[in-house]
């Protein structure tokens, strides 16, 4: 990890000492423990701020349409897949940004590695390859990493950067994760316990919109949701409202959610906001054979058609 | 007042393009085919106007059912706007089975403006199929 | 002060007690995150956490509550005011920075100029157990804001753990009616003496971190500038600070037609959401995320000053912990505050 720092600092460094770049967008140190932070350095003197670590998991690819000049960003398969998509819809010029691509084995998810700690203060933390040994309050703790990856980078099938203008680091061996089988598994369950597990989550949501601003495809200037004239969907807690701003965000992103998890980090209690859109996703490569991302001339699939598009829910008398 | 359990009848909300579906049910009409008055009709000017916000709409307040009918593919009176459509409709039709809701609640049709007895028979499936699950409780906007 | 003894065994058996006299709220856990929540039975609650997700605001000022509504009644438009009787309510287990946040939500909405029914009917019939802060967080910085982790500020009674036992500090005439209630044990000396180690000890951990006037002062002129921008680059403008802080308490009002019934609702709103400024005309003073997080931290450590001569925020760190972005308050202030120079304005 610290030759991955090392590097990427380096390399930053060149790019703003040739001008090449106005701002990066990296990573520092977060100010609590087992967190990393964005952050946009501007000046040579600050380089050295910039990290790399098993915490950076936001997706900076958000921050691209805001900042302004030309920008390098430090960005994992995830972020790439995301700028791929922001590229061919026009949010982001490919000129304007030089990508420091590197490769991703997955990010630890803090909020559940603080409730295996049971948020007791941490004072130590031990990194030990593939366990942390974390220390604090009557506390001492060993900490399977396998165990505490993000669920998005448990079924991430993109850990190399899929384009990149530096690439940092060894290309790594990508999981086999392509066959949905998660989404597979939850269809397969009564259409009872289906609903009861989506409601359940629902219900806890507190709509702070959180994963609508995590989302680095949520660009829009006025979401569906923030309109009043027309109001789409109501703006109470109520299990309706809240359910039907969850179908229709995954519905907006059908084809276009790169699948990074940003939405599920961001939540601040922990809805399993995937569920919705791992469906969109499997549906999208299932029936119009597209996976998002990957490539900037294909369209996306909302936006074309076939003649002999599936008919099969298709009432059919 | 009688059993509200025997008497109960689905409302179902039918989105109809002006073109083909709504003619179609015009035909029906004209032709005094039998079918169920459980249906709604809103007419909208193509399949592909019909957002899924009119759908989940009417589900949230209050319908059993939702029908949507257009044109044929390759009739559309725009081309392409049925086309565009069924890639809409069918993510959203999967993605309600997918949090539990009936299938059947939601249905996606083609009524072409010659087929009246098709109409009339549409409608008679969905209204049957509906009233077979019940009044809608899923997703539906309850009193605060 | 009266002190009284209750051991930890015992807890479940006198909420349950309680539970037919009294809607209590306390910290449980549900779907593995602590949250303040309405228990059905004493075994749900947890006493050994550090905070919750959610703040106890919950109890007087709802995310959703119906003030009036109106239907048609036989020919009659009848409107009701939802202002029943409040069955007595009891929060439990509160940590002692979201004791004192009430006392801050008094001030808002116990105004003698306007006083809010809503939030009073609630507040009147609420009574407030706190637990001390044995084990104050790398987020917790209630000292910087005025408190402490043993405050008794806002509870009417204040449980300190000594281990086996809880000493309870009985703060108020409505903690003194409970305990009569329980018929609970005096303490003896050198329990109290206890007490005071594990409250020195817990306080020693947790030192001010700023003069709060002073940073007052310090913000108030640099309002302006480009500190703002840089420091709020980062931000998501997400509802989540607002949302889950004690003591913010901004709301919306709406009109709700279902199935011909008309509710007026009050829900929360959030100064960091684009629309909350949003005016008429199409201007929005707040455009972008710089005005509205400048407009919570101004509000919290300036504007509060100036209305209730008291910070607007209580050091639960919640917005700390919770950002998705790592967005620290404490390194907002020091900024400004210019304790060290962490920060490059």
């Amino acid at each position: 990890m610290t030759d991955v720092s090392n590097k990427i600092r380096e390399e930053a460094g060149k790019l703003l000492e040739k001008g090449e770049v106005d701002v990066i967008i990296g990573f520092e140190k977060g100010s609590i423990p087992l967190s990393a932070t964005p952050c946009f350095i501007r000046n040579e003197a600050d380089i050295e701020k910039l990290i790399w670590n098993e915490y950076c998991g936001n997706n900076l690819s958000l921050y691209l349409s805001k900042a302004r000049g030309k920008i390098g960003i430090i960005a994992k398969g995830c972020d790439t897949r995301a700028i791929v998509e922001l590229i061919k819809e026009k949010q982001v010029q490919r000129e304007r940004i030089v990508i420091i691509g590197v490769p991703c084995e997955g990010m630890l998810d803090r909020k559940r590695i603080m409730i295996r700690c049971q948020s007791r203060n941490i004072t130590g933390i031990e990194d030990q390859g593939r366990q942390l040994l974390i220390t604090g309050d009557s506390l001492n703790v060993a900490v399977e990493k396998d165990e505490f990856f993000y669920p998005a980078c448990q079924v991430c099938a993109n850990r190399n950067p899929v384009m990149c203008d530096v690439f940092i680091g060894n290309t790594i061996e990508e999981q086999k994760t392509d066959e949905f089988t998660d989404v597979t598994d939850f269809n397969e369950k009564p259409s009872e316990e289906r609903w009861a597990y989506i409601t359940d989550e629902i219900d806890r949501c507190i709509r702070c919109y959180a994963c609508r601003n995590a989302c680095p495809l949520c660009y829009c200037k006025e979401c569906f949701v923030d309109a009043t004239q027309p109001q789409w969907v109501g703006k109470t807690i109520e299990q309706s409202d809240t359910l039907s701003f969850h179908i229709m965000r995954s519905i907006h992103l059908a084809g276009r959610c790169i699948e990074c998890g940003a939405c599920e980090r961001a939540c601040p209690v922990m809805v399993d906001i995937r569920k919705l859109n791992r469906k969109m996703s499997a549906d999208v490569k299932n029936m119009f054979g597209y996976k998002t991302g990957l490539d900037i001339d294909q369209p996306a699939p909302l936006s074309v058609f076939k003649p002999d598009d599936s008919e099969e829910f298709i009432l059919d008398i | 007042m009688g059993n509200k359990e025997t008497s109960w009848e689905p409302k179902i909300i039918a989105f109809l393009c002006n073109w083909c579906s709504y003619a179609g049910a015009d035909l029906a009409g004209v032709g005094r085919m039998q079918y169920p008055a459980n249906v709604r009709v809103i007419r909208v000017p193509c399949s592909g106007r019909i957002s899924p916000f009119f759908i989940l709409s009417s589900l949230q307040n209050g319908a059993d059912g939702v029908l949507v009918s257009g044109c044929h593919p390759g009739d559309c009176h725009y081309l392409t706007g049925n086309y565009s459509a069924r890639r809409k409709f069918a993510l959203l039709k999967s993605q309600l089975e997918h949090i539990g809701i009936e299938k059947e609640r939601v249905q996606f049709t083609w009524v072409s403006a010659s087929e009246g007895g098709k109409f009339a028979e549409v409608i008679n499936r969905v209204t049957e199929t509906v009233k077979a699950l019940g009044p809608a409780k899923r997703l539906v906007k309850k009193c605060l | 002060m009266d002190y009284r003894i209750i051991k930890k065994s015992k807890i479940t058996e006198y909420l349950n007690n309680l539970i037919n006299e009294y809607v209590i709220f306390a910290p449980i856990e549900k779907d593995d995150i602590v949250l303040y929540d309405r228990i059905k039975s004493g075994d749900e609650v947890i006493l050994d956490y550090s905070n919750s997700v959610n703040s106890p605001k919950e109890a007087v000022i709802p995310q959703l509550e119906t003030l009036i509504s109106c239907k048609n009644n036989e020919d009659i438009t009848c409107v009701k005011e939802h202002l029943d009787e409040q069955k007595r309510f009891l929060l439990f287990g509160a940590r002692p920075c979201d004791a004192r946040s009430l006392l801050f939500l008094d001030k808002v909405f116990n105004d003698e100029k306007c006083r809010d029914v809503y939030y009073m009917n609630r507040r009147n019939a609420l009574t407030i157990i706190s637990l001390g802060c044995t084990r104050p967080q790398e987020t917790c910085f209630c000292t910087t804001t005025g408190g402490s982790p043993f405050s008794s500020e806002g509870s009417d009674l204040l449980f300190v753990d000594i281990g086996d036992d809880y000493i309870i500090q009985v703060i108020t005439e409505k903690g003194a009616e409970l305990v009569e209630k329980l018929d609970l044990e005096n303490t003896q000396n050198d329990e109290l003496t206890k007490m005071d180690i594990v409250i020195n000890k817990s306080k020693a951990r947790i030192e001010p971190e700023m003069e709060l006037k002073i940073l007052k002062d310090k913000l108030d002129s640099s309002f302006e500038g480009s500190a703002w921008e840089i420091l709020t680059e980062k931000c998501l403008s997400c509802g989540i600070c607002t949302y889950h802080c004690p003591t913010c308490h901004c709301f919306d009002m709406i009109d709700e037609e279902t199935k011909g019934k008309v509710e007026r609702i009050r829900l929360w709103d959030s100064c960091q959401f684009p629309h909350f400024t949003m005016q008429t005309s199409g201007f929005n003073p707040r455009p972008t995320y710089k005005e509205r997080y400048r407009q919570r931290i101004m509000h919290k450590f300036s504007y509060c000053f100036d209305n209730y001569n008291m910070a607007g925020c209580v050091g639960c760190g919640r917005c700390v912990s919770q950002c998705p972005v790592n967005l620290d308050i404490r390194q907002v202030l020091t900024a400004f505050y210019g304790k060290h120079e962490e920060i490059r304005l």
